[in-house]
């Protein structure tokens, strides 16, 4: 085992860490993140000679930011407004209206939240926990991604500013394994748990001291009567599955170890006063007081120290590419080792380092990333060979999350003439229905890569009728506005506006009225199946 | 090819050369593609036969943990054995609890191993692992038996729901929920749970013309969307929409009203007699998976009450249900299991209770693939530990996929990431296949 950890560690620093020797110089760090984006995207693009997707239309493109930046479709005036314009910064004016308003914090969270809940069961009701809370406060301060990590890995549980910081750990404290893991790809993007039962068999990188030595950070982690704690001692022991018994070095992703205290049989006295610290809280019902040396704190330090951090930094940046462009970087998203090669391992690197220089600020990659021509392109492709996705030459089609589904089918379905007036109260209103979209938005599960949609969501659809009453009845709604339309095209038009976020095409005018025609002795019935029918389409199901 | 599973016994020889022959006529090209099924269906002969050999699972899960030692396990006389009796099966020298006379006489489909050591004694762990014959990981949501089936033994475009799953009591219910894991949601379980009828199943307030109107001119607005963009999701979608009308039609399966009354009071009035024998509807229809949850074995006190209560009810339902399917010559190509998270203590509590026990219990295997009459591995003198024949989880699955004419050491891949069926390694217990 030991005779292998150079040779992991010059893997590593040959690789992870290229960026820190600047053997191939990178573009400046002072040019715009979207500058950058589209070049080296665009190099990979004339380099193998393929051909980008057309940039996607105006409809098209404030459907997908608002989506991506506060998680739902636009609203009819917004489209209306948006297509009207004729500035030509009306992109960026978009990004910044959206980005400032507090619908992208509420959207941010939720994001956030669900990678950090990484079960689905959890997932499910995840909209009202502490822990979303905690990162809507933490957010709305744009406290950087740095900063979070620290206050889940550290959380003070004597700081009412913090509450639900600690559910992180709290929630995985009983199973240090899983905590280990989860640390592992959630913040480093790298899934070490093969290495748990033995060295990886394709990565050489991992080997079993990698899984152990980054449990031992959080084997004294313990849960005190309800309150975390941390034992002054303790060392992680293991099996290896070739030889003995063995302890695990404190040892972080990149193979530099920790000379930690504590990692010796304590002394009868210590581990007196190490109980008494202990049991002292727990009959208080207080969160004990930090060990002498804290194994976790060691963690977040080294993760962040400079040629320690790339594997934190690259981890988030890798991320958000994939929320954004239905694709990382380096994929999977858990598999950022040294033989699994970004499709554009300088951009990664400029991004990574761009993210450091600048405290971990997630806005501004965010911001860069959506005012890139790469984001922009259109989702269709009209030529006769589609190009791999890693050449990002067109949109992914993405699945929408539960929330913006759920959000975006209150809203395409409501009359949104209760949307309407000062823009104060409209944002009050928009929060209101996110908050009213939480039932429904635990019928759908999260989209993963592969996502499918299954045969349960169309027969809930179709036949739930508490849902079609909550969707498509009542006064409120979008088929009771469409009947006060008398012209059957207009009407057709109105329902693609508010429920696709634009115009209708000519043929689709003419099939959604001949429909509507057809069925003039129910025409309340009938503007309700179209505005199903628009509703239950691919269209609206993915963000493309 | 990859999906068609024949038995593999004489009487199916003959079936399947059939089945070749007819696809011969009927242009064999289309015969590499997964989707030979689908096309294969159309032609009505063809059809039958693959009715008839498709293989299908049903899975009485005994939830919250019924005792080995009140079923199929009994240590008559032991300090651990409790106050029931054992009797002769059918097969000489093997016994099994007296509270179970009508599977003992008709033992000679079944297998039972008795030499489970699963090491998880918590209900929700132990499920997890019982649904999916291993321990969790995170950030890899493995698919559960049902989903793995659905997606081997079903069709792609099935007009059949293919995993089915009744739980009716609320106990235990969350433990292990159906779980299509990374396989995706199309091979997600319908649960009824209220209700013999699946949820969102029937019509609300709409025609069955409009019902299909309407879901046409979805059908043409997403189509336009769909041109020009080549995705997986959205086939999934599309698909989703094609089979839900199809599964609609398909209502009356879960219907046992339309069974003849004699065969609804062979299986009894009981909710689980009721859900078996709806099961049967089901795999006899194609449907390759059927869950049919049982609770609530956790008898933690008056553990022989609770059994002598529940056991009589599992014999009869479970020895209808292989003579019905037996019959109706299904149960060559159906594999019935009883599985729970664990089983229980030897040792009886102070509440006459036992408690959870994953150390050494029982689970039984029936029909197709299975040597019936038969028993694999052995508990010591009171039931502690296992003395012969050892079977994690990973083992019993191999097992169940081999018997299912399923290779259990198939990859699924997520990402680059090879996923075998059954953990590395892993080998079924040849001794209990046919």
């Amino acid at each position: 085992m030991h005779r292998s950890i150079p040779v992991f560690s010059a893997l590593v620093l040959g690789s992870v860490l290229a960026w820190a020797d600047e053997a191939a110089p990178l573009p400046p760090p002072n040019r715009p993140i979207e500058q950058a984006i589209d070049h080296h995207v665009d190099a990979l693009l004339k380099a193998d000679k393929v051909t980008p997707a057309p940039p996607a239309d105006d409809a098209t493109i404030i459907r997908r930011l608002t989506l991506d930046l506060v998680g739902r479709i636009p609203t009819t005036a917004e489209t209306t407004a948006y297509l009207a314009s004729t500035d030509p910064q009306k992109k960026a004016k978009l990004v910044e209206r959206l980005m400032a308003a507090p619908g992208f914090v509420r959207h941010q969270a939720t994001e956030l939240n669900t990678v950090l809940q990484s079960d689905e069961p959890r997932r499910r009701g995840a909209q009202r926990t502490a822990l979303r809370e905690y990162l809507v406060r933490s957010l709305s301060d744009n406290r950087s991604w740095d900063k979070i990590f620290r206050d889940l890995l550290l959380p003070d549980e004597t700081d009412d500013k913090m509450k639900g910081a600690n559910e992180f750990l709290k929630t995985r404290v009983k199973d240090v394994n899983r905590l280990t893991i989860d640390v592992s790809t959630i913040f480093f993007g790298v899934n070490v748990s093969c290495a748990q039962c033995h060295d990886h068999p394709h990565v050489h990188d991992w080997k079993q001291d990698h899984f152990y030595g980054l449990k031992s950070f959080f084997a004294r982690t313990i849960d005190n009567g309800g309150f975390l704690a941390e034992r002054d001692f303790g060392v992680v022991k293991y099996i290896p599955n070739k030889g003995k018994e063995k302890e695990a070095p404190v040892m972080f992703l990149t193979g530099k170890t920790i000379a930690a205290p504590g990692l010796k049989e304590p002394t009868k006295d210590e581990k007196k006063a190490e109980q008494e610290r202990l049991s002292t809280a727990k009959k208080a019902k207080k969160a004990p007081a930090p060990p002498r040396y804290s194994l976790r704190a060691k963690l977040v330090e080294t993760a962040l120290e400079p040629g320690q951090r790339e594997f934190f930094a690259r981890a988030i940046v890798n991320r958000l590419w994939h929320r954004h462009f239905g694709r990382g970087l380096v994929m999977p998203l858990d598999q950022m080792h040294s033989e699994n090669a970004p499709s554009h391992p300088e951009l990664l690197q400029w991004l990574a380092r761009d993210l450091v220089e600048h405290g971990y600020d997630l806005r501004r990659v965010i911001r860069g990333i959506v005012l890139s021509n790469a984001y922009a392109r259109g989702s269709r492709w009209e030529g006769d060979r589609q190009p791999a996705d890693k050449y990002f030459a067109m949109a992914q089609v993405r699945p929408l999350t539960p929330m913006q589904m759920a959000v975006s089918m209150k809203l395409a379905s409501m009359d949104q003439k209760a949307l309407s007036g000062a823009a104060a109260e409209v944002e009050k209103r928009l929060e209101a229905l996110e908050k009213s979209a939480e039932g429904l938005a635990r019928h759908f599960p999260q989209p993963g890569d592969n996502f499918q949609v299954s045969v349960s969501e169309a027969m809930l659809f179709a036949n739930n009728e508490a849902l079609q009453k909550e969707l498509l009845e009542g006064n409120e709604r979008l088929p009771k506005r469409l009947l006060q339309e008398p012209d059957l095209m207009k009407r057709a038009d109105l329902a693609n506006r508010g429920v696709l976020c634009r115009p209708a095409r000519a043929e689709e005018k003419q099939a959604i009225a001949a429909y509507l025609q057809e069925r003039q002795d129910r025409p309340e019935a009938a503007c309700q199946h179209v505005v199903w029918a628009l509703l239950t389409s691919a269209e609206f199901r993915f963000n493309h | 090819m990859a999906r068609i599973n024949f038995c593999g016994s004489a009487a199916h020889a003959v079936n399947r050369r059939g089945f070749l022959s007819t696809l011969a006529t009927a242009g064999a090209a289309a015969f590499a593609a997964d989707m030979t099924r689908v096309q294969a269906l159309a032609l009505p002969e063809v059809a039958q036969d693959l009715r008839r050999n498709q293989k299908r699972c049903i899975l009485l899960w005994l939830a919250g943990g019924a005792s080995q030692m009140e079923t199929f396990d009994p240590k008559p006389g032991a300090v651990t054995g409790g106050p029931f009796q054992s009797i002769q099966t059918s097969t000489p020298g093997v016994r099994i609890c007296e509270l179970m006379p009508k599977m003992a006489r008709r033992f000679k489909d079944t297998c039972i191993i008795r030499s489970l050591n699963t090491r998880n004694g918590d209900h929700g762990g132990g499920s997890r692992m019982m649904m999916r014959g291993r321990a969790g990981e995170s950030n890899l949501d493995y698919p559960d038996l049902g989903a793995v089936l659905a997606r081997e033994l079903g069709q792609e475009n099935s007009s059949v729901p293919d995993y089915v799953s009744f739980y009716f009591a609320t106990e235990g219910r969350m433990f292990a929920p159906g779980t299509p894991g990374f396989l995706g949601a199309r091979y997600g379980s319908m649960d009824l749970y209220t209700s013999q009828i699946p949820e969102n199943m029937r019509r609300a307030g709409i025609s069955d013309q409009d019902h299909q109107a309407r879901n046409e001119l979805r059908g043409l607005i997403s189509g336009q969307f769909e041109r020009g963009r080549l995705s997986d999701s959205i086939d999934s979608h599309r698909q989703a929409y094609q089979r839900m009308r199809g599964i609609m039609a398909h209502e009356r399966l879960f219907d046992i009203n339309r069974e003849p009354q004699a065969i609804r009071d062979r299986y009894g009035p009981t909710l689980f007699g009721q859900q078996c024998l709806a099961a049967r509807r089901l795999v006899e229809a194609g449907v390759p998976f059927v869950r049919v949850g049982r609770a609530w074995w956790d008898s933690h006190g008056q553990n022989f009450e609770t059994h002598q209560e529940m056991v009589p009810e599992l014999d009869h339902v479970m020895a209808t249900l292989l003579d019905d399917l037996e019959q109706r010559g299904l149960l060559e190509s159906t594999l019935v299991i009883t599985l729970a998270e664990f089983g229980r203590t030897p040792n009886i509590n102070s509440q006459l209770g036992r408690d959870h026990f994953a150390s050494a219990w029982s689970s039984t295997l029936s029909g197709c693939g299975i040597r019936g009459g038969s028993v694999y591995g052995r508990t010591d003198e009171t039931g502690n530990r296992v003395a012969d024949g050892e079977v994690n989880a990973a083992r019993l699955f191999a097992t169940i996929y081999r018997a299912l004419g399923i290779n259990h050491q198939k990859n699924y891949y997520v990402g680059v990431r090879p996923v075998p069926l059954t953990d590395p390694g892993t080998e079924p217990i040849r001794e209990v296949l046919a």
